[in-house]
């Protein structure tokens, strides 16, 4: 089941057996793709909305000069581009950021959900506000975060998130980012992010090693960070599953 | 509408800078986080003392008023 992990231990959205049913027959095609492949650029027009079953993926947007500045990191489970089935062109790219698989659903498919499944419809919504409340708040991690709150801030979201995909144990989860992601997430040079990356090690909250990132101390992470995930709209009582951890290929 | 509260104050507290691989890091007050080289924050500091010095000056002529 390709969809087994959209909108998963979501807050009152959970998919019913006909609408699983629904959105696993709009799939039309199943692809896996190399690690920093493009799929969308910019003022591209966009027929279809891709579903990420594995892997990392980003939307980003570079400046004049090429430096660029990732404004979403998406997991397994995540529709990297459903605001593309109304806007048909974006405003950024996206991209992979390790090996991943993914599923395509064409527009014309999420035209006839829309006429037949008004409830599943509301979900697909729902996903896409939860898009712009994840936006929000890293806003919030760019705006008022020191460099530590901002990796730290990512890092508690990032493991809250897979926890909900069942890809994160609450204290240890594979991420297929580099350094240099990190600094492309949070504003800062790598340098920046190597020196938090050791601060963070040397107060025993956190390490990222060969792709693989161990929370030493979740309270005192997610108070560095001032996180507070009720923006994921996550239903706790439904994170019940074993989490497969494994190190992505990148 | 924004309480005067929330609105962002003059810092207080200062930056702390470092070396790191032969660049200066600064961080904070609020949300900064920024790499320079070595040369842009000799430039940056003296360009801090000079608006510090100067921010001293304004606040001593007020005071005299």
């Amino acid at each position: 089941m390709f969809t087994e992990r959209f909108l998963r231990d979501r807050c009152g959205v959970h998919l019913e057996v006909d609408e699983r049913a629904r959105l696993e027959a709009a799939i039309s095609e199943i692809q896996t793709l190399p690690p920093r492949t493009n799929i969308v650029h910019a003022g591209d027009q966009v027929q279809h909305s891709t579903l990420l079953i594995e892997g990392f993926m980003s939307r980003y947007i570079d400046d004049r000069r090429g430096l660029r500045q990732l404004v979403a990191v998406h997991v397994p489970g995540d529709f990297v581009d459903l605001h593309a089935f109304p806007l048909k062109i974006l405003d950024h790219d996206v991209a992979t950021m390790t090996a991943s698989t993914v599923a395509i659903v064409p527009h014309v498919q999420l035209d006839a959900i829309m006429l037949e499944m008004p409830q599943l419809t509301r979900k697909l919504w729902f996903a896409t506000l939860l898009d712009a409340a994840i936006h929000r708040a890293w806003l919030f991690r760019l705006g008022r975060l020191d460099a530590v709150g901002r990796v730290a801030h990512f890092l508690c979201e990032t493991n809250a998130r897979l926890v909900s995909a069942g890809l994160s144990d609450g204290r240890r989860f594979a991420l297929g980012l580099n350094q240099t992601d990190l600094a492309e997430v949070c504003g800062l040079t790598s340098v920046h992010v190597n020196r938090v990356m050791r601060q963070l090690r040397e107060e025993r909250l956190c390490i990222f090693r060969s792709s693989l990132v161990e929370i030493l101390d979740p309270d005192r992470l997610t108070k560095r960070g001032q996180f507070d995930p009720a923006y994921l709209y996550i239903d706790n009582q439904l994170s019940n599953t074993t989490p497969s951890i494994s190190r992505p290929t990148s | 509408m924004t309480e005067p509260s929330a609105i962002p104050q003059p810092e207080s507290v200062p930056g702390v800078a470092s070396a790191e691989d032969g660049l200066v890091v600064l961080d904070g007050p609020a949300g900064v986080a920024v790499t320079m080289t070595a040369n842009a924050a000799t430039q940056t500091g003296h360009s801090l003392i000079s608006a510090a010095k100067a921010a001293e000056q304004q606040i001593a002529t007020r005071g005299e008023d």
